[in-house]
């Protein structure tokens, strides 16, 4: 890389999540909830392509900042399903929008008085998504909590992304299905990232 | 193509020659470990109930270890409609070898294995299946195929929702071969539109094709019941109820819908595959074949004539687990043998890599089905709406080979190039005429030539998406119909489309398309399992590849004569 | 009784009007709509008119055969052409400036110092003031940890440039708070170890020091002759909330006018040049002065040059008359800007450069509609018969709307021309047609908006704007709000849309409501508002729009829901009573000329005899 300025980003980040209380409804009229599925961050720690939680973590976060916005982090435990984590969000969001996000990476931008299976943009295909696409799905979601339009993020398509990744989604499906716990109400976690050298 | 690059190694040094199998696109392909206990395995499951069945006044009580007070819906629809009361305990009794040789042996007739099915559980269909090879299975393909003469079915779509795209490769596929033509919208609102194009296009290439549009399914049933399509394929059905009820549907619910087209003499089949209940999480432990059988028997069920399954659109699912593939090939063989037309898969896109694309496919290939692929792409891939297929229009010329080299009917043929330049033009023309008929934002004589020499979308002008969407509006607000169409090309110089497409409409009042796995001839004479019943019953019987299609088979893009080996046979 | 049915072959729709005429009674039974096919007034047009003689049959419920009398309207070709030169073009010189607006700049504020790579702070003495510039791939954690850490050693870092979108995220982690601007996307080319000052204003507010020449000079300490040389680079970055400038050897930005060519007018014995970089007010004056104009010619190679010959061919291919007599009768000129790269721009900076819209037309008298009238009369197997002025019918045709008397004109708003005519107390009618219209006005909306969509800019010609405040609620344009019960669909969420019969339809635009409506009145105004005055002025007695009586509008854009308000209102000043035609009183106004047709062969059309008609060309 010869551009000036530019350093590497060679270090990784570590995530946990601290549990700071129950997931309860918010009153910032501009902030965007980040819903989590059972098993983000743990006991997962990246994508179906090995984009790290922390790094999907801080790209939405920072998409968010970085747009003027303001963010809460919270857990989902009683579900797995992407579109029911996405709407709960949305419905306690002080501004009415979530982000929604299963371990595998499959993402959604939500709404809270859309349809539970509607969704204001939606990344169905994990593989495809990576941090840059993260920091535009951040920076959406703040444009539209703050009442704007942004250009949908551009979707990205790949017809051999089933051959490759269908049945690996559909294991990592399942072991989030495992991961579901009924008894466990959501809960609001502040993300502790770790930058390990 | 892919998301990402082939998964790097690891950092210590690997030898030249595992630098070159690491770059095989095969190794591009997943592949998972299984996982019985939650269905991801493809059909050897400990976690599958064991067969059984009890009959108290009759009526079944007991299916596969489950008495009818812990029934789910799919077991009390199976129970109650697929499974024949009066054999089914004498069927059971019979040992499930003797039924699997009973399926492969040439002696015991198709009649008496498809009568033998009939009482079967799904559980014992299973530990059926499970005591064949690829090998046998495809025997048994061969035998208890419904129809005598394979077939094949093409989709014709457009990445740009095209209808002279649509139209022009239709008629492409027609003169190649194909039986049916299947179509689907990035649009959906364009539906009407390509739905004629797709239909008008079929009846320029070959008079007699068959066309469908997968639709949500109102409109699909609205287009048939006007005679803009002729079949409907994508009723979707699942081998659990969690699956069902998360689509707000059940079995009852979908065989109403059958009986809707029923009732219009509209042939239709129920679409399911296994792979789909695992991938959305609720397979309930239990095998992915053994749910498919399931819905094998819930379309049997139903009444429908016939399925079309083979994974279908969760192919990587089985195709990334152990003896998936095998899996595949097996709920083919049962669809078949449960006395359904069986449209065999081979619709999506598979694998990258050329051989394993051509491995997956020959198990339904060699032993011939009603339709060898639910789908060979009759576009590039890159215009399949249907999110890319096995085989696409790149594989023509090597489909063409593999049924000369192995003497095989795959359903299709070589077609000289002026043949087809003409069909293409043909057809965008009929739609020029019908579109400038009614009102339709008009399509130009540059199009026309464009759609003439095509490949992909790429390769036509831009249309008015805007004005075509309010022309597709217009077509269902003032209630067009079939007959409508043919009275248009009748009149506008197209008299023998029309003939064709009357021919088609007809059907329906005659109702022999709801014939099983009915198609039509060039002739319109409806070929299906009643007039063209398989009659396979070892060596020198059955459907053979002779005479007149044989001579045609025999003729490639390049072939050197014999007679003056310095030419080419035209 | 007789079995009579008139067509009308226009410029994009061929209505027909079908009745039964007993001894000087018309009985009006249906009438029917369809497109034209081909170009108005050649063979190509029976089709169109087979069809929609057939659909009006069909609707009447009369067989084809009891069809005694096809009428023909006299129809000559208009072709009509369109197009658009830039005229001027921003140009920086060796990366002098970065003017564009990312979104979210971060800081507040000027700072200015010598560039220095981010990789090179560590090497910077402390107590040297710097801008730092930051590559592509920069982590904004990162690049603040640097930051942070050349802060401690003591380098004055005052401002930052930065490739990605990530200023706001790195200020938050500062120490200090440093004007940054980001989302540069050629950062690479931005010149070390010059002195650079980078200004970041407040939300919602617009740069003060770097858009103003002192202020430039203040910054970089510089002589009056300095200053007069930065001052485009001061007019170039006024109104932006941020901006970077670099004081380099021989830095600059200029404003150019770009050649595009000049237009040979002739008329009224004289030829005059115009060139196009003149703008359209230097265009239209230049044709006034040559007046009625006879022709005009565009330099080869240019748009407009190009344009203008395109038109000529294909009349030519139409007509088979050679291209030499072909004439250009009319040409508008309008105004417009269009959004532009700017060259040398390390941003993608885009500037709204000058640019001059051109519509064309040309029309010739030989019609071939006698071929028409035969194509049609072996395939219906009945007499045709070819009657009516063109412009005469329609406006006897609009003389059936209630409340009108004569003296009546009528204006003709189609896609690529403006008609006029005029019946005045003795019967004579005349007639003219000007270039511009609709397709015009799409171009104009289009490249206004920069939507490059030319669906998109048709939309929003031909409907109301909304903005969707929330699922359950839209704001109409005209402040008015509408509440629905199921939530609206997602991709209009928080969108300006257009308000369609299918639904609303979003607008791709950032910009709000109120300046997209703003771009669709204005460009409704300068060419259909400007064009129903200069055509009617051509056929108002003496000139004089005062003469006029009234004004009926005809024809699709009639059913437009602004147009005819902003031309009644542009005529009202001149007493002139406009409104929409509603010809007979029920077919609104559609079907002037089909039904006139009927009623002038039977005898019972409106209006004074036509005594002596007089046939004005385009002129």
């Amino acid at each position: 890389m010869t551009a000036p300025g530019a350093v590497s980003t060679e270090s990784v980040r570590t995530l946990s999540l601290r549990e700071i209380g129950p997931a309860e409804r918010g009153t910032k009229p501009d902030e965007v909830v980040i819903a989590l599925s059972p098993a983000f961050g743990d006991p997962f720690t990246k994508t179906i392509v090995d984009v790290p939680h922390a790094e999907v973590i801080r790209q939405l976060l920072a998409g968010i900042e970085e747009r003027g916005g303001s963010a809460r982090v919270i857990k989902v435990y009683k579900t797995a399903d992407l579109a029911a984590i996405a709407h709960f969000g949305a419905k306690i969001s002080g501004s009415g929008i979530a982000v929604g996000v299963l371990s595998r990476g499959t993402t959604v931008l939500h709404q809270r008085d859309l349809a539970r299976l509607s969704n204001l943009e939606l990344f169905p295909q994990a593989p495809l998504l990576d941090a840059e696409v993260f920091r535009m799905i951040g920076a959406n979601a703040a444009q539209y909590a703050q009442g704007q339009s942004p250009k949908p993020v551009p979707t990205r398509n790949d017809q051999m992304a089933r051959p490759r990744w269908q049945a690996k989604a559909a294991l990592l499906h399942l072991k989030e299905f495992d991961c579901i716990d009924h008894s466990r109400n959501a809960v609001e976690v502040e993300p502790v990232i770790t930058k390990v050298d | 193509m892919t998301a990402v690059a082939p998964r790097s190694g690891a950092s210590v040094q690997t030898s030249k020659r595992t630098e070159i199998l690491e770059a095989r696109p095969v190794n591009l392909d997943g592949f998972v470990e299984e996982w019985p206990e939650k269905g991801l395995v493809a059909m050897e499951s400990d976690y599958d109930p064991q067969p059984s069945v009890r009959v108290e006044d009759g009526r079944i009580v007991e299916l596969d270890g489950r008495t009818r007070d812990q029934f789910d819906f799919m077991d009390t629809f199976i129970a109650d409609h697929a499974i024949d009361v009066d054999t089914c305990e004498d069927a059971m009794a019979t040992p499930s070898v003797e039924i699997a040789r009973m399926l492969v042996d040439p002696r015991t007739s198709r009649a008496d294995v498809v009568a033998l099915g009939r009482g079967l559980t799904p559980a014992k269909i299973l530990d059926v299946v499970k005591l064949m090879n690829v090998v046998e299975i495809m025997m048994g393909i061969q035998k208890t195929r419904s129809r005598r003469t394979p077939a094949n079915q093409a989709h014709s779509t457009s990445a740009k929702d095209n209808p002279i795209q649509v139209a022009a490769d239709a008629a492409e596929a027609a003169v190649r071969g194909f039986a049916e033509l299947e179509t689907t919208l990035g649009v959906v609102r364009y539906a009407p539109l390509v739905a004629i194009g797709l239909q008008v296009g079929g009846q320029v290439g070959r008079g007699g094709v068959l066309t469908q549009c997968a639709l949500e399914e109102a409109t699909e049933l609205d287009l048939g019941m006007r005679g803009i399509t002729a079949y409907a394929e994508t009723i979707s059905i699942y081998g659990t109820e969690s699956v069902f009820v998360d689509g707000d549907d059940t079995p009852w619910s979908k065989a109403f819908l059958a009986s809707a087209y029923a009732s219009r003499g509209i042939k239709m089949r129920f679409t399911s595959g296994t792979g789909s209940e695992v991938q959305m999480g609720n397979a309930e432990g239990r095998s992915m074949l053994y749910l498919e059988i399931r819905c094998i028997l819930m379309a049997k069920g139903a009444g429908v004539q016939g399925l079309q399954n083979g994974s279908i659109s969760c192919i990587g699912v089985p195709g990334a687990v152990p003896g998936g593939i095998r899996a595949v090939a097996a709920e083919n063989l049962v669809a078949s043998w449960m006395d359904l037309e069986c449209a065999s898969g081979n619709d999506q896109s598979f694998s990258h890599s050329a051989m394993r694309r051509t491995s997956r496919l020959l198990p339904q290939m060699l032993p011939g089905t009603d339709f060898v692929c639910s789908g060979y792409s009759g576009v590039p891939n890159k215009d399949n709406m249907f999110a890319g297929s096995n085989l696409d229009t790149e594989d023509y010329d090597d489909w063409n080979v593999i049924q000369r080299d192995m003497q095989v009917d795959g359903g299709l043929r070589h077609v000289r190039e002026d043949v087809i330049l003409q069909v293409r033009n043909k057809a965008a023309r009929a739609m020029q005429a019908l579109f400038a008929e009614l009102d339709l934002p008009a399509i130009t004589d540059e199009e026309v030539e464009a759609a003439t020499y095509a490949d992909s979308s790429d390769d036509y002008p831009d249309r008015d998406a805007l004005a075509d969407l309010e022309g597709a509006r217009s077509v269902m607000d003032r209630g067009i119909t079939g007959l409508d169409l043919v009275k248009i090309l009748e009149r506008t110089g197209f008299g023998d489309v029309a003939e064709n497409y009357l021919n088609v409409l007809r059907q329906r009042v005659s109702g022999d398309l709801l014939q099983t796995a009915a198609v039509l001839t060039g002739d319109f004479v409806p070929l299906a399992a009643i007039n063209d019943a398989n009659d396979y019953a070892g060596p020198g019987t059955g459907y053979r590849l002779s005479g007149e299609r044989w001579e045609e088979l025999k003729k490639l893009r390049h072939v050197t004569s014999a007679e003056n080996p310095e030419e080419e046979v035209v | 009784m007789s079995l009579v049915i008139g067509v009308d072959i226009g410029n994009s729709t061929t209505e027909a009007c079908i009745a039964e005429v007993t001894q000087g009674e018309v009985g009006r039974l249906a009438s029917s709509l369809t497109a034209t096919t081909g170009v108005k007034g050649t063979p190509e047009n029976t089709t169109g008119a087979v069809t929609a003689v057939r659909r009006a049959l069909e609707v009447s419920g009369r067989p084809a055969d009891a069809l005694a009398t096809v009428l023909l309207n006299e129809a000559t070709p208009v072709i009509s052409g369109l197009a658009m030169e830039t005229i001027t073009e921003t140009i920086i010189t060796e990366s002098t400036m970065i003017g564009h607006n990312p979104d979210t700049p971060g800081g507040e504020g000027l700072g200015v110092g010598t560039t220095v790579a981010l990789d090179g702070l560590d090497e910077v003495e402390p107590g040297t003031t710097v801008v730092v510039v930051v590559g592509k791939g920069a982590d904004f954690d990162d690049v603040a940890h640097l930051l942070n850490r050349a802060f401690e050693r003591g380098v004055d870092v005052v401002a930052g440039v930065m490739h990605g979108d990530d200023a706001v995220l790195v200020v938050n982690r500062l120490q200090r708070r440093i004007p940054v601007v980001d989302e540069v996307s050629a950062v690479e080319k931005v010149p070390l170890d010059m002195l650079a000052a980078v200004e970041v204003a407040a939300p919602g507010r617009t740069i003060r020091t770097l858009s103003d020449s002192y202020g430039l000079a203040s910054t970089f300490d510089l002589d009056a002759e300095q200053t007069r040389k930065v001052s485009p680079v001061a007019r170039a970055l006024s109104g932006n909330r941020s901006a970077v400038v670099v004081r380099t050897p021989a830095g600059d930005v200029t404003d150019r006018r770009i050649p595009v060519g000049t237009l040979h007018l002739s008329g009224s014995g004289r030829t005059l040049d115009v060139g196009v970089d003149g703008g359209a007010d230097a265009i239209m004056e230049a044709i006034g002065r040559v007046a009625p104009l006879s022709d005009v010619h565009g330099e080869a190679g240019t748009h407009v040059g190009g344009m203008l010959a395109n038109v000529r061919d294909t009349m030519t291919d139409v007509t088979g008359q050679p291209a030499s007599e072909i004439r250009i009768r009319d040409v508008l000129a309008v105004d417009t800007m269009v959004p532009a790269t700017v060259r040398g721009g390390l941003a993608g900076e885009v500037h709204q450069e000058n640019a001059v819209a051109l519509a064309a037309m040309v029309r010739t008298s030989r019609s071939r509609m006698q071929a028409v009238a035969d194509a049609l009369a072996t395939e219906l197997g009945c007499e045709t018969i070819i009657g009516g002025v063109e412009g005469e019918v329609a406006v006897r045709g609009a003389l059936t709307t209630p409340g009108t008397s004569v003296p009546i004109a009528i204006i003709d708003m189609g896609g690529g021309s403006t008609d006029a005519a005029l019946l005045d107390r003795d019967g004579a009618v005349s007639a003219v047609h000007v270039a511009g219209a609709g397709e015009l006005v799409t171009k104009l909306i289009d490249s206004e908006l920069g939507l490059e969509d030319r669906e998109a800019a048709e939309s929003v010609k031909r409907h109301p704007l909304a903005k969707v405040e929330s699922f359950f609620h839209i704001r109409h344009e005209d402040g008015t709000v509408q509440f629905f019960t199921e939530p609206l669909p997602p991709h209009v969420f928080a969108k300006v849309v257009t308000v369609t019969p299918e639904g609303l339809a979003a607008v791709p635009v950032k910009g709000s409501l109120e300046s997209v409506r703003r771009v669709r009145r204005e460009a409704k105004r300068r060419v259909f508002v400007v064009n129903a005055l200069r055509a009617l002025a051509q056929v108002a007695p003496q000139g004089s729009l005062r003469l006029l009586g009234s004004v009926v509008l005809l024809g699709g854009s009639a059913l437009d829901f602004e147009i005819p308000g902003m031309v009644a209102d542009a005529l009202a000043p001149y007493g002139v009573v406009c409104g929409i035609g509603n010809v007979h009183g029920t077919e609104g106004p559609r079907n002037a000329v089909a039904a006139g047709l009927v009623d002038v062969h039977a005898g019972t059309a409106a209006g004074p005899a036509p005594e002596k008609v007089q046939r004005q060309a385009a002129s």
